[in-house]
């Protein structure tokens, strides 16, 4: 079954989950399914059904811009990285 | 010949790149308008109580003198207006700051002049290090526009984050000044330091149409997204990269 990496500013959806595994045969359908089980995750990635600017989707090492999208076919085996820009620094 | 690097930011993840680059020998500039408060000091540890209310840059700068190397230091921030006087004739600029703004600025100035930089971000238990060269894909490529990006503001980040991240992003920064462009395009990944220290390593197309690179004096090859870049992978990272943190 296709994996979900769950980058560490967004497990706050997740309960902390780092690996999300979701029945699913494209990314745009991990995602949905992602979305079924922690509401309120899709909001923060896309924006009208597009991956948002500062959001990067991976297939395994593959940018997902290289390929067919959020359409990209996934197979059983397949990990879905998301890659959010981030900053640095002030409080911890 | 001598090297030099501009580093932006003197605070968590400035530290480490400062003081490593300027022991291997590298001439800097250090940028940060800022001065040293006690709540930077977990994670800012180049730094005692002693160095409160002082200047970052120019103390760093000491502390790098202090060890044989040569630094400068600006009060500045980095803006398109100080770029040019920051930058001046860096080999690589160094983008340790802790804002979206700036990180943008520093890299779609370094496409414009041609020059190699490094784009490195912390956050929580991870970070990102991005590793760009004329003719490769751009920060600017990768994440379009600096908005709504999560901050150590709301979510915080730990001392030895921003030390590991900080020593990666001095050792990509040091190959670069040294010629090696093999990482070029890439972007590391550090997903949780206290998982797993080996990053993701994945690399991404230009994009179509991006300003920056359309200012560049080299055009990115290859052609935009159609054809994706070869990727390495998390799995064989050790034999993939000669600049692995310990």
């Amino acid at each position: 079954m296709p994996s979900i990496r769950v980058p560490t500013a967004l497990r706050s959806f997740t309960g902390g989950a780092s690996d999300i595994e979701v029945a699913a045969t494209t990314v745009r359908d991990a995602l949905t399914e992602l979305d079924r089980r922690h509401p309120g995750i899709a909001a923060k990635l896309l924006d009208n059904g597009a991956v948002k600017p500062f959001i990067r989707i991976f297939v395994g090492p593959d940018d997902i811009g290289g390929l067919s999208g959020l359409e990209t076919k996934l197979t059983e085996r397949d990990e879905i990285a998301i890659v959010p820009a981030i900053a640095g620094g002030r409080n911890a | 010949m001598t090297l030099r690097a501009t580093i932006v930011g003197a605070g968590g993840l400035g530290g480490p790149i400062a003081l490593s680059l300027g022991a291997a020998g590298i001439e800097l500039a250090i940028v940060d308008h800022d001065v040293v408060e006690l709540s930077n000091l977990h994670r800012q540890i180049q730094f005692t109580t002693d160095d409160l209310g002082q200047p970052k840059a120019a103390r760093l700068a000491e502390l790098v003198a202090s060890r044989g190397g040569t630094a400068r230091a600006a009060r500045a921030r980095w803006t398109d207006d100080t770029a040019d006087e920051l930058g001046g004739d860096a080999d690589v600029v160094v983008d340790a700051s802790d804002d979206p703004v700036t990180k943008f600025a520093v890299a779609d100035w370094a496409v414009a002049n041609g020059r190699c930089y490094i784009i490195a971000a912390a956050l929580r238990y991870g970070g990102n290090v991005m590793v760009g060269a004329p003719g490769a894909a751009c920060f600017r490529c990768l994440f379009e526009q600096p908005v709504e990006a999560p901050s150590c503001a709301d979510a915080g980040v730990l001392g030895p984050v921003v030390g590991a991240i900080g020593g990666a992003a001095a050792a990509f920064a040091l190959a670069l000044a040294h010629g090696d462009r093999a990482h070029a395009g890439a972007l590391l990944v550090f997903d949780d330091l206290r998982r797993a220290a080996d990053p993701r390593i994945v690399r991404f197309a230009p994009r179509a149409g991006c300003p920056a690179c359309a200012r560049a004096p080299i055009a990115p090859s290859p052609s935009p997204l159609a054809t994706p870049l070869r990727v390495a992978e998390t799995a064989d990272a050790e034999h993939s990269s000669p600049h692995r943190i310990a």
